[in-house]
């Protein structure tokens, strides 16, 4: 048991205490601002037809609490699906290997240290929620339950599911982190779009917002005429110019059978981690690594010879860039498994073949997703790979090496998107070609900034997974290459944004340089 | 070709160095660097390397600030770090061009260079396989190529015979030799027999502070006639007192014999000829 806590505590410290957590932290507490709008906002988080609720404290509690369930599992799960991992690479894996802990032990502090995290986060949302209402205050009252329930019921029992999930696909899927994602992608969207009717169904809901959201649905239609448009919107949606109407949401009193299904969430969560630690690795290399990269594979060992310098051929100053942009170029395309580029085979087919709408809108962003991994560790693979006492003492490491790792990267996205580019060409849409270039780069840079800040490149995976569900759901607010909006005002709107990034990002890249 | 290094601090915090008003002039040949974990060895080489920034004093290469202007001594160093890194999936040849490239130099004789290199690293026939396959000695020669790259005129190695068999680090130290003929060759080991064989000078740091550089005979000259061994039964526990400072204790034969170093010999003591690895114990120790 002692063992079990020790494992728990050391790896949230860890985890805590690095820099890329405080930005994650910074950034929930940003992005939690933005979950109940201020009253004269112009745009909407959860609103049904013209309606919010009044600004009292069930409000506050339940809108964030539900905001923090589906936003926060489906970037959370990127936040915490490296626990596993971090101890191969530190090697504390083998150490913890050769003691007596069982793997069903092993794998449930990870769950509860991943679940940790996730409290943590939600506990700024939290915070958040009350200093909104006390900020937004409308003159009600201020009931602490009506904040706590909701969190408790809602948000933590699905963190709890998600801790245990991330655990379970790193341990069947830990080699394959693209299929990890994709699957996780499709689960979360499955689970948030299927509803199924009958009198339980709330019970099935996993994220537990359902409940939520009828209810307030119910609220709002017992007060309007039936032919009065209720319909729910839940996200960011820009430009109410409307003012909304109000309504009473006064929370909710659960029924039992929910509560017992957010309990059973949490013990079935532990129950497929008991199922699956059979099948953890247990750190033996040999089950961790590729099979090409076995021990039994090492090349051969070769004797050193004598060298002799004075014959070897001299060398010109050089400060021509593309070597590197060409040895850039390959690091991207090398990473990852060689099936991927039969995916993205396919996905360029069908953005030559498929309706052009529908080839922009869903595939292209899919198709970008599908680099998250090539893309992520743009700017953090020097540090990742030891390279960096190379890297950073190189000639001109901002204005040679950096911008070698962007150009590459741009040669990459806008690659993929060439059959889409071409079909726009020849239809003459030149503002769709320049918002899917512009698109391009923002992905780009958007790497390249989260990497140089956090010198990590997990933010940047749930980031980009975030964005692209918020695209694929055709919210306006990410559209970041013209898949929902092609208006000339947004494309300036994203370009003011690459460039923020691009100072910020250069600044701090010479900054760390300069220290 | 002269290296200085006036009043050079590395701080972290307020008041923890890792390298404490450290100064050294260093012309051509080669320094070897001794210090126990901690010292700050590996600290001094990457500020002279240009990756970590000294929080005061400044670095001279040819009397030009490389604190200031980087690149002066970045296109003519060649830096082997303790802990380096590849990338796993380029060969060695991509990842020594990619390597030529980020160091600034390039030209029709690059290919040629590199493959001659790897020959005489023995790494021409796996040069077209990934580096990630490669065994740690096998990186660490790449690592030694890497900074052979672009005919450098100071080459800083940390710890650069670690990976490699004794066979290899007789080689690699006549390498070293060569390299010393035209250039600055900063070594740090923890193989005190090393720098012994090739270092013209050594440098001998502790807790960030240098205590000690000279011409390795001058060193070992400052433990002459204090060093000693004495023999005693294994079995027996003898106690020494405070003045004595033990080398180094090795059992044979039911005899256990004790290396020491003290200014007056207990009794049934034999001299003993010292070597630099008593100077350097006596030293760190005292």
């Amino acid at each position: 048991m002692r063992l079990f806590l020790n494992i728990i505590k050391l790896d949230y410290l860890t985890r805590v205490r690095s820099y890329s957590f405080l930005i994650t932290l910074c950034a929930s507490l940003a992005i939690s601002y933005t979950f109940v709008p201020e009253p004269n906002a112009s745009y909407s988080t959860i609103r049904i037809g013209d309606h919010v609720g009044y600004y009292n404290s069930a409000w506050f509690g339940y809108v964030t609490a539900t905001m923090t369930s589906i936003f926060l599992s489906l970037i959370g799960f990127y936040l915490i699906n490296t626990s596993i991992k971090k101890d191969i690479k530190t090697k504390v894996g083998q150490i913890i290997a050769s003691t007596r802990i069982y793997n069903t032990t092993y794998l449930l502090s990870k769950v509860f240290s991943n679940f940790l995290i996730l409290t943590t986060i939600v506990s700024i949302t939290f915070l958040m929620s009350i200093i909104l209402f006390t900020l937004y205050n409308d003159g009600f009252r201020f009931e602490l339950f009506q904040f706590i329930k909701p969190y408790l019921i809602i948000t933590i029992p699905s963190m709890f599911f998600l801790s245990a999930i991330a655990v379970i696909f790193e341990v069947i899927l830990g080699r394959y982190s693209v299929i990890q994602n994709i699957l996780f992608f499709i689960m979360f969207s499955f689970s948030l779009a299927v509803s199924p009717q009958s009198e339980m169904r709330y019970a099935l809901d996993v994220f537990g917002s359902k409940i939520v959201l009828d209810t307030m649905e119910q609220s709002v239609r017992e007060v309007l005429p039936l032919e009065e448009d209720s319909e729910m919107t839940i996200g960011y949606v820009l430009g109410n110019t409307t003012k909304a109407k109000k309504f009473s949401f006064e929370g909710i009193d659960f029924p039992s059978y929910f509560l017992v299904s957010r309990l059973t969430w949490m013990f079935i969560g532990i129950l497929l981690v008991g199922l699956v630690s059979p099948f953890f690795h247990r750190f033996n290399m040999r089950d961790i690594l590729p099979s090409e990269k076995t021990v039994k594979q090492i090349l051969p060992k070769a004797e050193l010879k004598d060298i002799n310098l004075t014959q070897l051929p001299k060398l010109q100053k050089s400060t021509n860039i593309l070597p590197l942009v060409r040895t850039e170029v390959f690091l991207l395309l090398r990473k990852g498994n060689k099936w991927l580029w039969g995916l993205n085979a396919i996905g360029m087919i069908l953005l030559a073949v498929l309706n052009i709408e529908f080839a922009h809108k869903f595939v292209l962003p899919i198709l970008w997703f599908l680099q998250v991994n090539r893309l992520s560790d743009l700017t953090t693979k020097e540090v990742e790979n030891d390279v960096h006492y190379f890297s950073f003492t190189s000639l001109r490491p901002i204005s040679r090496l950096l911008l070698s790792q962007l150009f590459a990267g741009l040669l990459l996205v806008l690659f993929l998107a060439l059959p889409l580019t071409l079909r726009y060409i020849f239809l003459m849409k030149f503002n769709v070609v320049m918002f899917i270039i512009v698109g391009g780069v923002f992905v780009l840079f958007l790497a390249a900034f989260l990497g140089i800040f956090t010198k990590q490149k997990k933010l940047f995976e749930a980031l980009f997974f975030f964005i692209t569900y918020v695209n694929l759901n055709q919210i306006p607010f990410f559209d970041y290459f013209g898949g929902v909006s092609q208006n000339i005002d947004h494309i300036f709107y994203v370009f003011t944004v690459i460039v923020m990034m691009a100072i910020a990002g250069f600044y701090k890249r010479y900054y760390d340089l300069r220290r | 070709m002269k290296l200085e290094i006036k009043n050079v601090s590395k701080r972290y915090g307020r008041k923890k160095y890792g390298v404490k008003d450290f100064s050294l002039t260093i012309e051509k040949g080669i320094l070897g660097l001794l210090g126990p974990n901690g010292a700050g060895k590996s600290t001094l080489m990457k500020m002279i390397a240009t990756v970590n920034k000294p929080s005061e004093g400044i670095i001279l290469l040819n009397k030009n600030n490389i604190v200031k202007d980087v690149n002066y001594i970045r296109q003519q160093m060649g830096f082997l770090p303790q802990d380096f890194g590849v990338y796993p999936n380029l060969n060695a040849f991509e990842f020594l061009e990619y390597m030529a490239a980020v160091k600034g130099v390039g030209g029709v004789g690059l290919k040629q260079r590199i493959e001659k290199l790897l020959d005489g690293l023995n790494l021409l026939d796996v040069a077209s396989k990934p580096i990630g396959k490669y065994s740690g000695g096998m990186k660490q020669r790449i690592g030694i190529a890497q900074t052979l790259l672009n005919d450098p005129r100071i080459i800083i190695f940390d710890e650069p015979t670690v990976g490699l068999d004794p066979e290899e680090r007789v080689r690699f130290r006549n390498l070293i030799s060569d390299l010393a003929t035209q250039s600055i060759v900063i070594l740090s080991s923890h193989i005190v027999s090393d720098v012994d064989i090739i270092a013209d000078e050594v440098a001998i740091m502790k807790k960030g502070s240098l205590i000690t550089k000279g011409k390795t005979q001058n060193i070992i000259e400052q433990v002459k006639g204090k060093i000693f061994e004495t023999q005693f039964d294994t079995d027996v526990s003898p106690r020494f007192s405070d003045h004595i400072k033990i080398l180094s204790t090795t059992r044979y034969q039911g005899k256990t014999t004790v290396r020491y170093v003290s200014e007056v010999p207990i009794e049934k003591s034999t001299p003993q000829k010292p070597t630099l690895e008593d100077a350097y114990l006596y030293l760190t120790h005292n």
